[in-house]
């Protein structure tokens, strides 16, 4: 495929774009340090708000906003039951004035907020949220669309006095609540839901009770939305109440990623996703504005492990493999100060995070020490070998992260050290689609959403991590997920963590999930826990 | 010369049935059904949900069900559904390849345009150094990526100088730029092929017997050269239509633009077998078309092509 090549040259004259960058801002602002973001001042009504995502999307179907460019835009349609509110640490109301679960975590009764209505003037009441939840947790079987993957213990939903919805699950889940503040728990018009395939994956049909609505598109260049001048139900922490200062919000889409500093830095767009750490402090250099949205939401960015090849079968590998990762190295090579290094699977402002980093710690010594114990010894090409075999092992990731193919080139030769040989087939998309259902593929690299507890991301037995369920890490999350209460819960996710990271090693973590957008300098704008733009509070300074 | 078209149609439809049957069987070899693949992004699909999408979209049935079921489709027009948004291939490509039209088709004329004024400027510059300079012209340009150029040019046009968008906003620039660096590249083989086929035929003696009856260099190379040289450009350009696609892909995404190089990326990402491979199989039509086009023209310009093996005939001017 040409594709790959083409990747490989971009990189390469990306030196020579940014020094011309560089050049020509020489006159203009300079804010120095990547994040610096100066005061906001008094937000501004009106103004046509341009966002340029990564890639255009042609399904917009809800519950499979697990994607960025989806959720990213979805956020700012569909409204949730809940929201999670980074600063404060806790889940807070939105369409539901009040959530309670009982003490089994088994039941839980959402409050319905008076007055919500969505953008085709249907009530969002009790009876919608019940028909949204339905889908969510058994899928819309006449649409072929799946269950949410975080409401698979939902067993069903009913009325209860007017404005209550009362959920029953099949079995305990702590982490319920938490999952109705995802995106792709976004509340939909009970018509929307009744829609085929086709036109469920239509953002022209979507109907949500968000602070925008869908005003036009033209196929994979762009959406428009407009501003809801009604909107009156914002999340309860939400600095803005009101409806959205902008008129209009504008998706574009900039695949090459090349041009998107320059993009933000001439203002042809208010906002880009995907800014790679090299045009950081080019961008705010030059007077626009960087942007790095924490992944609370997520999993930290990690290669998760497959054993079906045999190499990692044995923990002392996997464990050996964990430490002979230097974390440090890869963030002063590869990556820049928008990014944190991993402490655990989780991020650091994640509920119930454990710092693991001490176990982590760059120790290629003990790496040596334990894939010896294990029987591989280094072969005549310092590869190390056991039972004839040698020590290659497959990385495989999407091209959707700008910095997880030269991660994995340092992380090659660090593992050179220790006599391991790493296949990076990172961002080979090809490659990746046999590879996502291959356990003989050893690592697979990517973040994933999870609300609370690792369970949904790694119990399954076909779960796209680890391509097989471990019984006893899936006693742990049904035990996690039956926790009664909150610090009961917490120490609980600080066992799959442990688990996960240091006595299974079933994942080898490397970064916090960040999110980095380049913004012009008269953009403003905050960010969800799961990255997304918050475009309801966003505005444009004068000038 | 009606055997000759009759042939040549056949032949075209051959090559398209057997680049359908390729394709079933390259969808085939792989690991997993189409739908099982689409379904693996998810971080863990639903098995009720596979085997609902698997029947809906006819992956259950046996094999020789779904290759004459989906070669009947193909003779309709239908392509079957894409898997990453429910609606149909066709209309998917149909909604996009208007775009690519404008721009490819736009950029292979231009390239002709520049293949014709560099061949002519080199044959007929009397001054040495710019003839030299000419004829070094088509490596240099094919030697410059479509990518870099295009970068290039957005970021001196759009981002330093502001006279364009960096999206495509229906203005004269976002349209005539991404055409002139697909066709910069373009024309690079064609003007090459077609220099060397001028100077091929300006060794013959005929043309020395132009000149001995005093005709000017212009008439000699604009009537006479031209004319004997243009078969060969003209298989080049039908070979080019590859290149055309490959270099569509890379300049949509430079330039944001819609268009089936966009959807051929975003079909491979998503996964989306169906329409990758009404894609390919898209591609191939367009292949064989313009091929076809390219030897019922050759005829009018070489009448030998009738009559001798034609075979034999296109490996020489090829």
């Amino acid at each position: 495929m040409r594709t790959a090549h083409f990747g490989l040259k971009t990189t390469a004259i990306l030196a020579v774009l940014g020094l011309s960058l560089t050049a020509c801002g020489g006159n203009a602002n300079k804010t120095g340090a990547a994040q610096a973001v100066a005061d906001p001042g008094t937000p501004v009504e009106g103004g046509t708000f341009t966002f340029a995502e990564v890639t255009p999307i042609n399904n917009w179907q809800t519950q499979a906003a697990r994607f960025y460019e989806k959720a990213n835009v979805l956020n700012s349609v569909l409204d949730r039951l809940t929201y999670y509110d980074v600063e404060a640490g806790k889940l807070v109301g939105w369409i539901a004035s009040e959530f309670e679960a009982n003490e089994d975590q088994t039941e839980f009764t959402f409050t319905i907020r008076d007055g919500v209505t969505f953008s085709d003037g249907s009530k969002l009441d009790a009876e919608a949220v019940k028909l949204n939840l339905d889908a969510l947790g058994k899928g819309i079987k006449s649409a072929q669309i799946a269950p949410n993957v975080d409401f698979a213990a939902y067993k069903s939903a009913e009325v209860v006095g007017g404005n209550k919805v009362k959920v029953t699950l099949k079995r305990p889940d702590a982490n319920f609540l938490r999952s109705t503040s995802s995106v792709t728990a976004g509340l939909v018009s009970p018509k929307t839901l009744e829609l085929d395939n086709a036109a469920q994956s239509s953002i022209s049909k979507i109907v949500g009770s968000g602070p925008f609505v869908f005003e036009s598109e033209k196929p994979d260049e762009e959406v428009v939305f407009s501003s809801r001048d009604d909107y009156a139900w914002a999340p309860e922490t939400a600095p803005n109440q009101g409806d959205a200062y902008l008129d209009t919000l504008v998706i574009k889409y900039l695949p090459e990623v090349a041009s998107r500093a320059g993009a933000a830095q001439s203002g042809q767009v208010d906002l880009v996703r995907g800014l790679q750490p090299v045009d950081e402090q080019v961008l705010a250099s030059s007077g626009g504005k960087v942007y790095a949205a924490e992944g609370v939401d997520l999993t930290t960015n990690h290669a998760a492990v497959r054993i079906g090849s045999g190499k990692l079968e044995d923990v002392k590998v996997r464990q050996a493999l964990q430490v002979a990762i230097d974390r440090q190295a890869i963030k002063d090579t590869v990556l820049s100060d928008s990014y944190v290094i991993s402490g655990s699977i989780l991020n650091h402002k994640a509920p119930g995070f454990v710092d693991l980093s001490a176990e982590l710690a760059y120790n290629p010594e003990k790496a040596k020490q334990l894939l010896d114990e294990a029987g591989w010894k280094p072969g005549a090409d310092g590869i190390r070998e056991k039972d004839g075999k040698k020590l290659e092992v497959t990385v495989s990731t999407s091209n959707n992260s700008v910095v997880i193919k030269p991660a994995f080139e340092l992380i090659e030769q660090q593992w050179r050290e220790i006599g391991v040989q790493l296949i990076n087939r990172a961002a080979d998309n090809t490659f990746l689609t046999n590879a996502l259902v291959d356990d003989k593929v050893e690592f697979f690299g990517t973040r994933q959403f999870a609300y609370g507890g690792l369970g949904p991301v790694y119990a399954p037995a076909n779960n796209s991590q680890t391509l097989r369920a471990d019984p006893e890490l899936n006693k742990l999350f049904t035990k996690e997920q039956s926790a009664t209460t909150d610090e009961e819960h917490l120490k609980l996710v600080e066992e799959e963590q442990r688990a996960l990271v240091l006595d299974k090693a079933l994942t080898l973590v490397l970064w916090d999930e960040v999110q980095v957008y380049g913004a012009n300098s008269s953009a403003n704008v905050e960010f969800t826990s799961g990255t997304a733009p918050i475009f309801q509070g966003a505005w444009k300074s004068e000038g | 010369m009606g055997t000759y078209i009759v042939k040549r149609l056949g032949q075209a439809l051959l090559v398209i049935w057997l680049a359908y049957t390729a394709v079933f069987i390259a969808v085939q070899s792989l690991p997993n059904d189409p739908v099982t693949i689409f379904l693996s992004t998810d971080s863990a699909a639903d098995p009720a949900t596979i085997a609902q999408m698997k029947a809906y979209y006819g992956y259950d049935q046996p094999l020789f069900v779904q290759y004459f079921s989906q070669l009947l489709g193909l003779l309709r027009g239908d392509l079957g559904y894409s898997l990453s948004n429910g609606s149909e291939v066709a209309t998917r490509i149909g909604e996009v390849a208007g775009s690519t039209l404008i721009l490819a088709g736009s950029a292979f004329v231009l390239s002709v345009v520049f293949a014709l004024i560099i061949a002519s400027a080199a044959s007929l510059a009397r001054g040495g150094k710019l003839r030299k300079a000419l004829l070094n012209l088509p490596p240099l340009m094919v030697s410059i990526p479509v990518f870099w150029l295009g970068l290039l040019l957005l970021q001196l046009l759009a981002v330093q100088l502001g006279v364009m968008s960096l999206f495509p906003d229906g203005s004269f620039m976002s349209l005539a730029v991404p055409i002139f660096v697909l066709a910069v590249h373009l024309s690079a083989p064609i003007a090459q092929v077609l220099i060397k086929s001028v100077q091929e035929v300006n060794r013959q003696p005929f043309i020395e017997v132009l000149r001995a009856k005093g005709a000017s260099e212009a008439w000699i190379f604009y009537r006479h050269t031209l004319k004997n040289a243009a078969p060969a450009a003209l298989s080049i350009a039908g070979i080019t239509i590859g290149a055309l696609l490959a270099g569509s892909v890379i300049t949509e995404t430079v330039f944001s633009r819609a268009g089936l190089g966009q959807l051929i990326l975003q079909s491979v990402t998503a996964q989306d077998i169906p329409l990758v491979q009404g894609l390919v199989l898209l591609t191939a039509v367009v292949f064989t078309a313009v091929n076809l086009l390219v030897d019922l023209i050759h005829p009018q310009l070489d009448p030998r092509i009738v009559t001798s093996t034609s075979g034999a005939t296109r490996s020489l001017v090829a």
